[in-house]
């Protein structure tokens, strides 16, 4: 006998399935088809919102997601995440903070669910692990674990760390470089270590009803802190620091301690940040600057930014056409240099001039760049055929020992004006093995194998290791890929902290959403090339860049096929279309060529295809390289209005026409995210104006910063990134001056004239015609060819 | 409507693209919004959590996994909210009276006959057993399948199956109690 909720739920899905609601009742018992009507009729009953409604919700909605919005359409740069503000909450907390009134109860929808990805604008795809919830209050699991996170015993000793762990009162957690992790409290707070950071967990009771107790103290790093609202007013999350201590309630910020001052950035909610018996009201989209010993400075509206460095002075840089202030508080992680592309972040001064924070190198200066794998069919003095394509060879040329005619050779280098291809090295490849490699952050290290940010390589007698590595230490690792799927390393180097790490393996597809490829998790952006039709199973080549937070970013996935041996890769800009000639190499397109839209004379793309037995390049896809001096968003207050002209409370002018983009209702008083980028004519342009709140009226003007906190201006060109750490240079045909406070040097790019001043540790030249000028050093090697040092 | 989003709407929201959040609003908004207010009972009540539940799902997105149905995780966001708007009004899910059922014997006169108003509705879903409304809400107001609703309650089909039978079968016996207004 059927039962009587399947054979209702069976006459459902009949009526589901379109069939008439008559033909179903028909063949049901009476009382199931009047049941049935009854389900009919409900979907039927119709409850329409009024439109009005509807509209200003989507409306809000899609301001908060634009608010949220990390990139732009590819068609322009990409943008830093904008900074997120309550307009209810800046209703509430403007006000207060002016006039000095305590808080009232502030809300605010929990909305940024994801980890964060710290010291990159690009929001990416990330593999996110299941998060692991802590069974009880007095626990915290760590979750979304990378690279070499640590958690510190009862004994004081230090063990490594993986996700799922549990930590407890009077614990502390400390992660490495190219590292990251999460720790996930009871009632759903978070808060997420950064590289290098370390904190204490002192007290924890995350009682999700009931008052909330959690109290940490960072001790280095960054950390962002998501703090769950809490009804009770005793609730307590705090994030104490060697100078400074900052209280929350239901909010998100962030928060940054460095040797020379400590700084809290909110993104929503309010943080009382305290010192010295002195307390400011940190509201959404604002910072504050606490050095040691002194109170904390008056909060300020926040901007940030990426884009190409275009000058670099004594107190000032120029990036994506805005100055930026450096100061000894100023942390400079990579060694930016003129032509590299930084993401900057900082606080705007009462004046409109913007202080940088944190400049963070993404990535060096664009040059015209091959890359390819093929066979040796012909080897001269100055010129090699490599897969029917001619390849100079001079003196710079890195030539693996031993290459012969036959041998399959991955060829690197440049790409001349003339559309020759200049190599820089040549290394001979293994039939069959695909080269590796990739930077990451030891974590193990034993006698065939190390782990490193998660990635195990095998070493053998042959493998040269840099003497001296230990674990915590950044590396790169090259090698190749073993017809089983290892990785067998032929070489470890060591790197210094802050270089922007790359890798490229080729391997076997486990999942596509999230990707991974032989077991290594890749994150994903809208920037990131993937091949078409990729399924599990599939051989490809993986290539990007490592982020600071230790995930793996691709940049491109690419199906690794019979022809890829003879594939060729190459980043220039476009002399001409139709025909296409880029960087002075024509390039054959057809049909099934991918082409990037809006690719104009001039822009820098990069070539993926094949090189036919002829040597002609044939096109797979041409893409196009964002290059553009780059971008900054800004949190501002219009305060007139005047015809199509607006004025600022940073004091700019902006006049409104079609190419700006208006979201949301612009009004006196209106709080707004501009968003700017540096046009080709090196010009500001404002691209989009985001009205994210209408304050009842305007502010009062803001009183300016007092100079109890003054910070010191370097007077060296450009600001070391600190005392006594590295200097490494890769890029090539760069002119550099570089000043050294106990900077450790090495050089490994070719063609360079560096000036040292100051005193350097050791300075080591690898590259090749290398011109390296050292006023004091404690040591200098030369290991590569054809350098001029000149000691001290 | 089928059970899975299309993917590359919720990819392309997961990437922070506004058209694709747009698009999952427009999507959906009507659904929740019939689902809430019929555990509600309030109109404007419903209303803000509407919006509520997309501004969470906004910063929700990134750890939204495919494998699951798209709308039972969504579902699961406004059955939370739920929660956290009784546990903030202090408030139990409704009365919970429980309903007098009566079945087809009580009335000659078929449901089909009536006009079944939203209002009348609300007034006799509000007489059911929370779990039963809850299922008849999922089911029949804002149209998710048996799969979604046994996912977005975490209960087996069975379970979704014997509710909404038995939640029908109350409903009935409620509408036919009240007089039908003109």
């Amino acid at each position: 006998m059927t039962n009587p909720s399947d054979g209702l739920q069976a006459a459902l899905t009949r009526l589901e399935a379109g069939e008439p609601l008559e033909a179903v009742t028909a063949t049901l018992p009476a009382e199931d088809a009047e049941l049935l009507k009854l389900a009919s009729a409900m979907r039927a009953t119709q409850s329409p919102r009024a439109a009005g409604a509807v509209r200003a919700q989507r409306q809000t909605l899609l301001r908060s997601a634009q608010a949220q919005r990390p990139a732009l359409p590819s068609a322009r740069p990409a943008w830093v995440l904008p900074v997120a503000i309550s307009g209810a909450f800046i209703a509430v907390a403007f006000a207060a903070f002016l006039s000095l009134a305590a808080l009232g109860a502030l809300w605010w929808w929990n909305s940024r669910g994801g980890d964060p990805v710290a010291q990159n604008p690009t929001r990416v795809a990330t593999s996110t692990p299941i998060a692991a919830a802590p069974s009880n209050p007095r626990e915290a699991t760590l979750n979304a674990a990378r690279g070499l996170v640590e958690v510190q015993a009862g004994d004081g000793t230090w063990a490594t760390a993986s996700g799922g762990a549990v930590v407890e009162a009077r614990q502390r957690v400390r992660t490495g470089a190219l590292s990251s992790v999460t720790l996930a409290f009871y009632d759903g707070s978070r808060a997420r270590l950064g590289p290098n950071s370390e904190i204490a967990v002192d007290t924890l009771d995350a009682q999700r009803s009931g008052a909330r107790v959690i109290q940490l103290t960072q001790v280095s790093g960054d950390s962002d802190h998501d703090v769950a609202k809490s009804a009770e007013a005793n609730s307590v999350y705090e994030v104490n620091t060697p100078s400074g201590a900052g209280r929350a309630k239901g909010t998100q910020f962030h928060v940054s301690v460095t040797a020379l001052a400590i700084r809290f950035d909110v993104s929503e909610g309010a943080v009382d940040v305290s010192n010295v018996n002195v307390t400011v009201v940190v509201i959404a989209g604002h910072s504050t600057v606490v050095v040691i010993g002194q109170p904390p400075a008056p909060p300020l509206p926040r901007f940030s930014g990426e884009g190409e460095v275009q000058e670099i002075n004594e107190a000032a840089w120029r990036i994506a056409g805005q100055t930026v202030l450096v100061n000894a508080g100023t942390l400079i992680l990579g060694q930016p240099q003129v032509g590299d592309r930084v993401l900057f972040e900082g606080r705007l001064q009462p004046d409109g001039s913007k202080i940088a924070d944190r400049l963070t190198l993404l990535s060096r200066r664009l040059t015209n760049t091959f890359r390819f794998i093929g066979t040796v069919e012909a080897i001269g003095a100055e010129a090699w055929t490599i897969s029917g394509r001619t390849v100079r060879v001079d003196a710079a040329t890195v030539i693996e020992p031993g290459i012969a005619v036959s041998d399959t050779v991955e060829a690197s280098g440049e790409v001349a004006a003339d559309g020759a291809l200049v190599a820089t090295r040549l290394d001979r490849l293994e039939p069959e093995l695909e080269p590796f490699s990739l930077t990451g952050v030891v974590q193990s290290i034993a006698a065939t194998a190390w782990s490193v940010s998660g990635v195990t390589v095998t070493v053998e007698v042959s493998t040269t290791i840099e003497a001296g590595i230990v674990v915590s230490d950044v590396v790169e690792v090259q090698g190749v890929v073993l017809a089983d799927g290892t990785r067998l390393a032929r070489s470890i180097a060591k790197l210094a902290d802050g270089v922007v790490g790359e890798f490229e393996f080729t391997g076997i597809v486990i999942s596509l959403d999230p990707w991974n490829v032989s077991g290594v998790p890749l994150a994903t952006d809208d920037d990131t090339e993937i091949d078409d039709g990729l399924r599990i199973g599939n051989r490809v080549r993986v290539e990007g860049r490592v982020l600071a937070d230790g995930a793996y970013l691709a940049t491109a996935i690419e199906r690794v096929d019979n022809g890829a041996r003879h594939a060729i890769q190459f980043t220039a800009r476009v002399q001409s279309i139709e025909p296409w000639v880029v960087g002075g190499v024509t390039v054959t397109v057809d049909s099934k060529t991918k082409i990037d839209d809006d690719i104009e004379l001039g822009d820098w793309v990069t070539v993926k295809g094949n090189l036919l037995p002829d040597g002609a390049v044939i096109a797979k896809k041409i893409t196009r390289v964002e290059a553009g001096p780059g971008c900054t968003s800004l949190t501002a207050i219009v305060v007139a209005i005047n015809g199509n002209t607006l004025t600022l409370s940073d004091g700019q002018t902006l006049t409104l026409d079609d190419s700006i983009e208006v979201t949301g209702q612009l009004s006196l008083a209106s709080v707004v995210i501009v968003q700017m980028c540096v046009g080709e004519d090196g010009g500001v342009m404002v691209i989009a104006i985001i009205v994210i709140f209408q304050l009842d009226e305007l502010p009062p003007t803001p009183t300016p910063a007092p100079t109890a906190t003054p910070l010191p201006t370097l007077t060296a060109l450009p600001p070391p990134p600190s005392t006594g750490g590295s200097y490494d240079i890769r890029g090539n045909g760069e002119t550099l001056t570089l000043t050294c406070t106990g900077h450790t040097v090495t050089i490994r790019g070719n063609n360079n004239r560096v000036t040292l001043l100051g005193a350097c540790a050791s300075v080591t030249v690898r590259g090749n015609n290398n011109w390296v000028s050292v006023q004091s050093a404690t040591s200098i090697t030369n290991t590569g060819n054809n350098n001029t040092v000149q000691g001290p | 409507m089928s059970d899975r989003e299309p993917s590359t709407v919720v990819t392309r929201a997961q990437r922070g693209e506004v058209d694709a959040i747009g698009a999952l609003y427009d999507q959906h908004q009507e659904a929740i919004f019939r689902y809430l207010w019929a555990r509600l009972g309030e109109r404007q009540a419903a209303e803000d959590l509407t919006g509520d539940v997309f501004m969470r799902m906004i910063g929700a997105l990134p750890n939204y996994r495919p494998s699951a149905p798209f709308r039972a995780w969504l579902y699961r966001i406004a059955r939370n909210l739920l929660i956290d708007h009784y546990r903030r009004h202090a408030q139990s899910p409704l009365p919970l009276t429980h309903a007098e059922v009566r079945t087809a014997e009580a009335d000659p006169i078929t449901l089909a006959e009536h006009t079944l108003t939203i209002e009348r509705l609300h007034r006799a879903l509000a007489q059911l057993e929370e779990a039963q409304r809850e299922v008849v809400a999922l089911r029949f107001l804002s149209g998710l399948s048996l799969q979604e609703t046994a996912a977005a309650l975490d209960k087996t089909e069975a379970a979704i199956k014997a509710l909404q039978h038995r939640g029908l079968a109350a409903l009935r016996g409620l509408l036919m109690e009240e007089p039908v207004q003109s």
